[in-house]
């Protein structure tokens, strides 16, 4: 059993899957109803409006709606996406214990400790049937999934089944008026009732406590305080008792069928949750908890997914893994569906089975390691206890029929994992944690000594990967020596590119992508459980979670994809198609929009033709592209998105780029847009965008002072008389110190009546009528006219040699990719390039083509298979060595002498015969004594043969001839190399 | 110099790369790696100088190693100077031939196997044989293995194998001889031959010594079209590879391509490795083939 989701609550009475959706509602014994999303682990919302227990709750199939029922003899009927109670019924005398809707009519059915089960009508909210008969409490009462039947469970002991299709006929028959049943009662004029009891199952022996149909079998599962779970059968006419499942040890709180399987789910008061066997009528699985006493379970109608509430919370749980055993090779996936092992081609979509597996495990494969040298694959199944795990060695036979396939004898031995180390050797990790190579025939050919671990997987030739608590190890089997380590914790699944230059470990919710040395490259945290992933053609990992698909780079940027319904597991990734199985073993093609992951890697890699014709061609723009490329220091590319003029002045700026600032600029026109831009141009020296930004803020002083420091004195003396226009005294003055107007500064010092600094100022520069008029002026009475310093020196500003007209001289930077192309692109309007900002969704997903597939299609995918196959002769022939050797009488002799060396009369072999020989010896082909480099033999032949004399003109044939004799391949280092003798055709 | 099968080989690396004729990789990590141990210290140079040679930089190898140096290094300097000069040759084999008529340090393995390298060239397998017998390490038998099947004797090539499987099955020396030993028996060998090579380029790095290897396989095996591949990438390595010009010659003609093409890659050979055993043996056979015309050609007036 495994585990996807726990909650830590109050008492959990009730449970509901949402048929489509992700959510679980649990209904609390402290008045509350939890809304959450299992795959996301979140609480989505609470709703708090009952008062006391809720032990009834259901979620409505189709409409935004459940229902509950408490001890407050409540029933309400919700609206999740409203968030609020819609409407209460009320009716019932006592506790409520189960609350359904009707699959089809809109009805609820609830059952109470009144003794009574109603059926309302949740449009007309009123109540249309009371249906009575139980002497105690019932606890439990459901629709029939497809018939108009009602089953109820009671603390009277017994199981009722009742029969609706009165009240149907009644209430939703053509003609039918909602207003003929306001009468409630549920009996007509004539006595007949709408419901009647069709059967009452008498067999427990204390109160049954749940109640439940079979979805598709005409059978009854129920669960009672007397610690047994019964199944019951019905037709027409009666009803009895099938089987009793015996195990609990104290009150079976509820009992459900599963919905796909021949199993049975019961929990009980006694803290475990049980698995029946149904034909069997045995136990299979067991669950116990230490502390929490079980009191609901819930069915997911689709999924194989099953829910318990306990004292403590409840948990989502499935009983067995979905995720199919796969294997990829090159244009190949090999996969296990039912009891076959299938090969699809990528390339053509051929499905074919190719063999079937051996039965007698009632575990699924668990993983599969295939070989494509020898054709062979390695399946490991999983026992519930991991000492009985096995694994099965196949060879895959070479030809099948796809309607009815070989099933080949496997080897099967126990281990809990088997992986290939070499053409001819595997791993396998035993139940004692040891690690054993084993060859071709299954036999042990070395245990190696490894530190703990817990799982191991393939990592290329000769190595593996070792899982400990706390990290992976890459081992060399052969030099039986660990060559690096990474931490990670728990990892699951292992993924390698295709040149096995880069491996990704997919943990529980990390995934890790190291280099071929295991050094980490990156780190990823996902919150949802990673599933699966593939390396695609350019490097980037594709993987998906429970409900994404996404993508990573090797330097650490990942983002979202798209989205799933469904967990799929990705078999290969190839252009924006992205191969994977479904959880039903169906291979399925989705297409994804890679442009994004591209752009990046483009990026990365520093390919920015690339980039700029991503840029300019694809969609794919948006405010989070724009930040990616600010944040990791792209801002000229981010230039190229931006239409907004206000993203566009800021990015110019942050990469220096004055010219398109400046249009944006001017497009905006704001006073803090143009400050910026004088600042920014300024530091560039780029003094005419500088004047123009002081212009447009009027920020004359530092305007003055920019025409003083490049020597624009036209321009000063401008600004001077516009200082005198807007009566700025001090400005007006400054200007006129800055360009030496001695008379302009008496003028200015006389108009605002400091008659002695003008006095002065005349005196100093020698202005002696200026002066005298002034000293005239002056009222001796009350003024005393100033002493001028004799030693005043002038204060006159240098003039400047030659005005700046020009920028400063900057220096010359060879433009980036990325400015030269928007220089290239020409006006900046053009620029941001025709990007329009709606989201790249639409068409660009896609929709999601089913595999065509096509079981004819053996023949083809044989031939692939073939050129595989046909290489593969001997099993492990390299390894053995014959040992009975047919060794020619005169050979023996040399060889003998070689074994007998121990005492020092070391014998040297003669020569043997080469192969060339032979062919000499065989042929009178003179071709064949020239290959074999016997001149001497080939021209006697031709001479012999036809009479040839005169060899000359045959030179360079005959070298030729002998020169394509012999291969030659290298042995050890510095010697000389041995020749190879490739088999001569016959011409 | 026995192979390390029990505890870690701190030189394996070392010793891996320039097994697999990987030389540019093994001097790197040979001087990389820290021995633990003065025997391993030389034990890495011997690796170390070898490389070189491999790589024909002899000079290196004269240079470095002193008389001061241990008997392994000067093991290994004598092959060096055999190696890097033709006229010295003689003298070198007579001095090689007195040594080894005295008593042997069998436990200079490395002693045994220059000398055994130097006889090689020589053509004079008996001595190569006859000096690498008293040594046991895994090269000494590889290389007795690599002199058995130059003497088409597969059979005796065989027995040695075995010998080496028992020492050390997975060792890279072992899976190499395997490899060789498989290509002479030919068949349906030559298919795991080739496996043992493709393993070794997927695990470490592809060489043209594997390369080289794999295309013997294929050519023995009739496949030229992925014979050409695989000599296209070794070609791509080294235009200039010896062993990789001849598998060409052989492969052109067997794909049918114009005689230039094959010529070419001849002329390529003649141009740079006049002494290759190849050309040896080809200039014999074209004095041969003009003795033979001589030979026929008075008949022919007559």
């Amino acid at each position: 059993m495994l585990t996807k989701f726990e909650t830590k609550s109050a008492r959990v009475k009730g449970l509901s899957f949402h048929p489509k959706r992700p959510w679980i509602l649990a209904s609390l014994h402290n008045g509350v109803i939890q809304l959450w999303d299992y795959r996301m682990c979140t609480l989505i919302d609470k709703f708090d409006e009952h008062d006391g227990p809720v032990r009834g709750i259901d979620f409505h199939k189709q409409q935004p709606l459940f229902v509950s029922g408490g001890d407050d003899y409540k029933i309400k009927v919700w609206n999740y996406k409203l968030r609020r109670c819609l409407f209460t019924l009320l009716g019932h005398l006592d506790y409520i214990r189960t609350t359904f809707f009707h699959h089809d009519y809109p009805w609820i059915l609830s059952a109470s400790d009144d003794q009574t089960i109603r059926i309302w009508n949740w449009q007309s909210r009123t109540c249309v049937c009371v249906l009575t008969g139980h002497n105690h409490y019932v606890m439990c009462a459901q629709f029939h999934p497809s018939e108009d039947l009602v089953v109820s469970a009671s603390l009277d002991q017994t199981v009722r089944v009742w029969d609706i299709s009165g009240l149907r006929k009644k209430n939703l028959s053509p003609g039918a008026v909602e207003n003929d049943v306001r009468g409630i009662s549920g009996v007509d004029l004539f006595g007949a009732s709408d419901a009647v009891v069709k059967h009452v199952l008498e067999g427990h022996d204390r109160g049954v406590n749940w109640a439940a149909f079979h979805p598709t079998m005409p059978l009854i599962v129920s669960g009672a305080d007397d610690r047994q779970v019964k199944i019951w059968r019905m037709n027409e006419s009666k009803a009895w008792e099938l089987d009793t499942c015996r195990g609990h040890y104290n009150n079976v709180s509820c009992a459900v069928f599963h919905p796909r399987q021949e199993l049975i789910l019961s929990n009980s008061e006694d803290k475990s949750i049980r698995v029946w066997d149904m034909s069997k009528r045995t136990g299979v699985q067991t669950f116990r908890r230490d502390h929490d006493r079980f009191w609901v379970l819930g069915a997911h109608p689709n999924l194989n997914l099953f829910a318990a509430g306990h004292d403590s919370g409840m948990l989502v749980f499935k009983l067995e893994r979905e995720r199919p055993a796969y294997a990829v090779y090159g244009n190949m996936l090999y996969y296990v569906k039912d009891r076959f092992l299938r090969q699809l081609d990528f390339n053509s979509s051929k499905d074919t089975a190719v063999m079937q597996l051996r039965s007698g495990s009632k575990f699924p494969v668990f993983s599969m390691s295939y070989n494509p040298a020898e054709n062979a694959v390695l399946l490991c199944t999983r026992a519930t206890n991991l000492e009985n795990s096995t694994y099965d060695l196949y060879s895959i036979p070479k030809e099948t029929d796809s309607q009815n396939p070989d099933a080949p004898e496997g080897k099967r031995s126990s281990g809990l994992t088997a992986v290939w180390v070499a053409r001819n050797r595997f791993a396998v990790l035993d139940r004692m944690h040891s690690l054993l190579i084993k060859n071709l025939k299954n036999e042990i050919v070395k245990k190696v000594q490894v530190p703990s671990c817990e799982e191991i997987f393939y990592a290329g030739t000769g190595s593996l990967l070792l899982r400990d608590a706390d990290g992976v190890t890459l081992f060399d089997v052969q030099q039986k020596r660990s060559l690096a380590t990474v931490k990670i914790a728990k990892v699951k699944y292992v993924v390698w590119s295709a040149d096995t230059s880069h491996v990704a470990l997919l943990a529980k919710h990390a995934i890790m992508i190291c280099n071929r040395k295991l050094e980490s490259l990156c780190n990823i945290h996902e919150n949802i459980r990673v599933k699966s992933g593939a390396w695609d053609e350019s490097g980037v990992f594709i993987y998906t979670t429970s409900n994404h698909i996404k993508y990573a780079l090797t330097s650490g940027d990942h983002g979202i994809i798209r989205t799933l319904d469904l967990p799929i597991y990705v078999t290969r990734v190839r252009g924006n198609s992205v191969y994977c199985l479904d959880r039903e073993c169906r291979p399925r093609v989705l297409t994804i929009d890679p442009t994004e992951y591209r752009f990046k890697l483009a990026l990365v890699n520093r390919k920015y033709e690339e980039v700029l014709h991503m840029v300019r061609n694809a969609k794919l723009v948006g405010q989070s592209i724009i930040a990616y490329l600010q944040k990791k220091g792209y801002p000229e590319v981010a230039l190229h998105f931006v239409k907004d003029e206000k993203t566009r002045f800021s990015l110019a700026l942050e990469c220096g780029n004055i010219e398109v600032a400046l249009e944006a600029a001017k497009a905006l026109d704001e006073r803090s847009c143009w400050e910026r831009l004088g600042e920014a141009a300024l530091l560039q020296g780029h003094h005419q965008v500088v004047e123009m930004c002081y212009q447009r803020t009027k920020n004359f002083d530092k305007l003055t002072f920019l025409y003083l420091i490049t020597g624009n004195l036209a321009k000063l003396r401008k600004m001077m008389k516009i200082a005198e226009i807007r009566k700025d005294m001090s400005g007006h003055y400054q200007g006129a110190l800055y360009l030496g107007d001695v008379s302009e500064r008496v003028r200015i010092l006389k108009n605002c009546g400091q008659k002695s600094l003008a006095y002065l100022t005349a005196a100093t520069h020698g202005m002696d009528e200026e002066a005298e008029a002034l000293k005239e002026s002056f009222d001796l009475e009350k003024e005393t006219i100033p002493e001028v310093d004799p030693k005043a020196q002038l204060l006159q500003p240098p003039p400047p040699i030659n005005p700046l007209d020009t920028n400063w001289p900057l220096l010359t930077v060879s433009k980036g990719f990325f400015e030269g192309a928007i220089a290239a692109k020409g006006k900046a309007g053009q620029m941001a390039a025709d990007l329009d900002m709606e989201a790249p969704g639409g068409e660009g997903w896609g929709e999601d083509a089913e595999l065509q597939l096509d079981e004819d299609g053996f023949m083809d995918a044989q031939d692939g298979l073939g050129e595989e196959g046909g290489l593969v002769k001997e099993e492990g022939g390299g390894w053995e060595v014959e040992e009975d050797l047919d060794l020619p009488p005169e050979l023996d002799m040399p060889s003998g002498g070689g074994g007998g060396a121990e005492d020092g009369f070391f014998v040297p072999p003669t020569k043997g015969m080469s192969p060339t020989q032979t062919w000499c010896n065989n042929s009178q082909l003179p071709v064949d004594h020239v290959l074999a480099g016997s001149f001497e033999t080939a021209t006697r032949l031709l001479h012999d043969q036809v009479g040839v004399v005169n060899f000359g003109p045959y030179k360079a044939l005959f070298m030729q001839t002998l020169s394509r004799g012999r291969t030659c391949y290298l042995g050890l280092p510095s010697l000389p190399c041995l020749r190879g003798t490739p088999p001569e055709e016959l011409e | 110099m026995a192979a390390q099968q029990t505890d870690v080989d701190e030189l394996f690396d070392v010793k891996n790369a320039y097994y697999i004729g990987s030389y540019q990789q093994c001097i790197n990590e040979a001087q990389k790696v820290k021995p633990s141990t003065p025997e391993k210290e030389v034990e890495r140079d011997m690796f170390l100088y070898r490389a070189y040679i491999a790589q024909r930089k002899y000079a290196v190898v004269l240079d470095d190693i002193k008389p001061s140096s241990s008997p392994e290094l000067q093991a290994v300097r004598m092959f060096a100077e055999y190696r890097s000069s033709d006229n010295k040759r003689d003298a070198i084999v007579e001095d090689l031939d007195k040594k080894m008529t005295k008593s042997v340090d069998a436990a200079n393995t490395t002693f045994l196997l220059m000398a055994a390298s130097i006889y090689y060239h020589e053509m004079n397998s008996d001595a190569a044989l006859r000096t690498l017998h008293q040594g046991e390490s895994l090269e000494c038998m590889a290389m007795t293995i690599q002199v058995l099947l130059n003497l088409d004797r597969v059979d005796m090539a065989r027995k040695e194998l075995k010998k080496m499987q028992d020492q050390d099955e997975d060792a890279t020396l072992t899976q190499l001889a395997t490899a060789w030993v498989n290509i002479a028996v030919g068949g349906e060998k030559l298919q795991d031959a080739y496996y043992i090579f493709q393993e070794m380029s997927d695990k470490y790095s592809s060489t043209l010594l594997l390369l080289n290897g794999q295309a013997a396989c294929y050519m023995a095996q009739n496949r030229w079209e992925e014979a050409e591949g695989v000599l296209q990438e070794a070609l791509d390595k080294d235009s200039s590879h010896p062993e990789t010009l001849i598998n060409l010659i052989v492969l052109t003609q067997h794909l049918g391509k114009a005689p230039e093409v094959t010529n070419r890659y001849l002329s390529q050979l003649k141009d740079a490795h006049r002494t290759h055993p190849f050309l040896k043996d080809y200039l014999t056979k074209e004095n041969e083939f003009d003795r033979l015309v001589m030979q026929y050609a008075p008949t022919a007036t007559a």
